[in-house]
């Protein structure tokens, strides 16, 4: 080993970077090398000397008001993340949406196809038994300005006036409305708890599952029954292993005080499709580790789980169990 | 010369350099397969839109990397600049990030190009940032921080090494942005070379070398002290 070599392996060493083979030459060489000698004498001294101007840990307070900063920042993003995401959604969705007007078209359509057949028979029928002309139509109800036809839900009876051409039809139709809240709004959840049942939507039931879960994981009252419900139904149920995955994170801060969580966690374990989520349901069975019933299951899935990685976690799960 | 002395130990620095970095997760006691998987989780969430899960992360990383840009700038106010800046980008662009390495190296990637970037500017405007400034804009007195029993009842020392500590940061400043930041990875925030390369996007041989010319630099610097 050469003087430049050394001294580069002797900064290299000093930084702990240094391999085990070049650290043993190294020796070999200062023990011969008195001017290397000095030169490490020298690094170590700024070593020391660098230390004069020492790392110091950000205080409480300066991380607490640079989270604050950065929560009202991401608040505020105008684009991208959140945007870009519902757009990605909704275009993902917008497939699906695109054949509902049609058929809500071609019911009010069929509908007064119907109507208008029947009544043409009828009209046929009372034309042919009266020969006196009838007297003027009366003026027709004027037809709903924006009859908008991805509105209309359904025709529910339709009436011909007798001795005339005017048919009344009955039909019902959705009126969108929007419901501002917080998350703990009773009226919110409410209307979340359905979200979670539209199978038609699937961004909607996502989102619905979603921000139950989020509720559900910061402790903002899931106690009693129905969200934990829904939330259990979709983590055996949905077919979306993302929207299971946020289900499950939603259960976890019940795991320990609820028996039927437990159950339901357990349930994913054993049959569960998804090994991502058999292994996350593992990772949160963790404070009810000494349960029996736990404990029989992680033996099942040690030796049956057709993932081997599962096996695995769930064996070494179980000797850090008996090790307590 | 005695064995002894060629047991060749990284620099003493106080613990809390190099924390856990899963400190921030719930109270698992969690092998290694798990805390990544819990990690991994937490980013497929926080890439299908989970606020939630990206805080998480975040809050898993913004300390170490204000620690960071605190040394490294020397004022409290610049590091909060470029911790938000970081993690404002790191949200903007979460789609982009593929796993190809870990997501420690991806932000601090992040945190490191900003930092390169406040050097360049602050040596374009030739700053002089002997001394750390904290948000009020008052000077911190970087001792008080430093333990060291015999400083207290020795005045003349205690000017003697703020006198050195502040020719220690012009010293600094006269590194190129890049070996400043190796330098500042590798001494003070106890780095591995080959990890510095990564978040500088170059290899581990790069970051050596600048490592040497950077100490090589300092050292010159500081024999004129003495």
């Amino acid at each position: 080993m050469n003087c430049d070599l050394a001294q580069e392996n002797i900064v290299l060493a000093v930084y702990g970077e240094l391999p085990d083979d070049r650290a043993h030459q190294l020796e070999q060489h200062l023990a011969q090398c008195e001017r290397c000698r000095q030169e490490m004498e020298a690094v170590e001294g700024l070593q020391k000397a660098m230390a004069v101007v020492p790392v110091i840990e950000p205080s409480p307070s300066l991380v607490a008001r640079a989270r604050l900063r950065l929560d009202e920042a991401l608040d505020a993003m105008p684009h991208g993340g959140f945007i870009l995401r519902r757009w990605q959604s909704f275009r993902r969705g917008f497939g699906r949406l695109q054949s509902a007007p049609v058929m809500a078209s071609a019911l009010l359509l069929a509908g007064l196809g119907a109507g208008g057949w029947v009544g043409y028979h009828e009209g046929l029928r009372t034309a042919a038994k009266q020969i006196a002309a009838k007297p003027a139509a009366p003026a027709p109800v004027p037809v709903l300005a924006d009859l908008d036809a991805s509105q209309i839900v359904g025709v529910s009876s339709i009436t011909r006036e007798p001795d005339t051409e005017n048919v009344k039809v009955r039909f019902s139709r959705m009126v969108p409305e929007t419901a501002f809240g917080t998350l703990d709004d009773p009226q919110i959840r409410q209307l979340l708890l359905l979200g979670v049942r539209n199978a038609m939507n699937p961004t909607v039931h996502n989102d619905s599952v979603d921000l139950l879960a989020h509720e559900c994981q910061n402790g903002h009252g899931c106690n009693g029954g129905p969200i934990r419900g829904a939330l259990m139904v979709a983590l055996r149920y949905d077919k979306d292993a993302e929207v299971r995955s946020k289900a499950l994170a939603g259960l976890e801060p019940y795991i320990a005080i609820d028996t039927r969580v437990r159950d339901a966690i357990l349930e994913a374990l054993l049959k569960d499709p998804d090994p991502g989520i058999r292994e996350k349901a593992i990772g949160l069975l963790t404070p009810v580790e000494a349960d029996s019933s736990v404990r029989d299951v992680l033996h099942t899935v040690a030796t049956r789980d057709q993932n081997p990685q599962i096996r695995n976690v769930s064996r070494q799960y179980l000797e850090q169990v008996a090790l307590q | 010369m005695p064995a002894d002395a060629l047991r060749f130990l990284p620099p003493a620095r106080p613990s809390s350099a190099r924390p856990r970095l899963q400190s921030g997760m719930a109270t698992r006691t969690a092998g290694p397969v798990r805390e990544n998987l819990a990690e991994t989780d937490l980013i497929r969430e926080a890439q299908a839109g989970s606020r939630t899960a990206f805080d998480t992360l975040v809050r898993q990383y913004d300390q170490a990397v204000l620690r960071l840009a605190m040394h490294l700038t020397g004022s409290e106010q610049d590091a909060q600049d470029i911790q938000q800046e970081a993690f404002l980008k790191a949200y903007r662009y979460l789609g982009n990030f593929r796993f190809e390495c870990s997501f420690y190296t991806w932000i601090y990637r992040i945190v490191t190009n900003l930092c390169l970037d406040h050097l360049r500017r602050r040596k374009a405007r030739r700053e002089d940032q002997a001394v750390m400034i904290d948000s009020q804009g008052e000077e911190m007195d970087l001792l008080t921080n430093v333990s060291d029993d015999r400083s207290g009842a020795n005045p003349a020392r205690e000017l003697e090494r703020k006198y050195l500590g502040q020719r220690i940061r012009a010293a600094l400043e006269e590194l190129t942005p890049r070996e400043r930041m190796v330098f500042e990875l590798k001494h003070y925030q106890g780095l591995r070379l080959r990890t510095i390369g990564e978040m500088l996007n170059t290899t581990e041989e790069t970051a050596k070398n600048t490592l040497f010319r950077a100490t090589k630099k300092l050292r010159a610097k500081l024999a004129e002290l003495r």
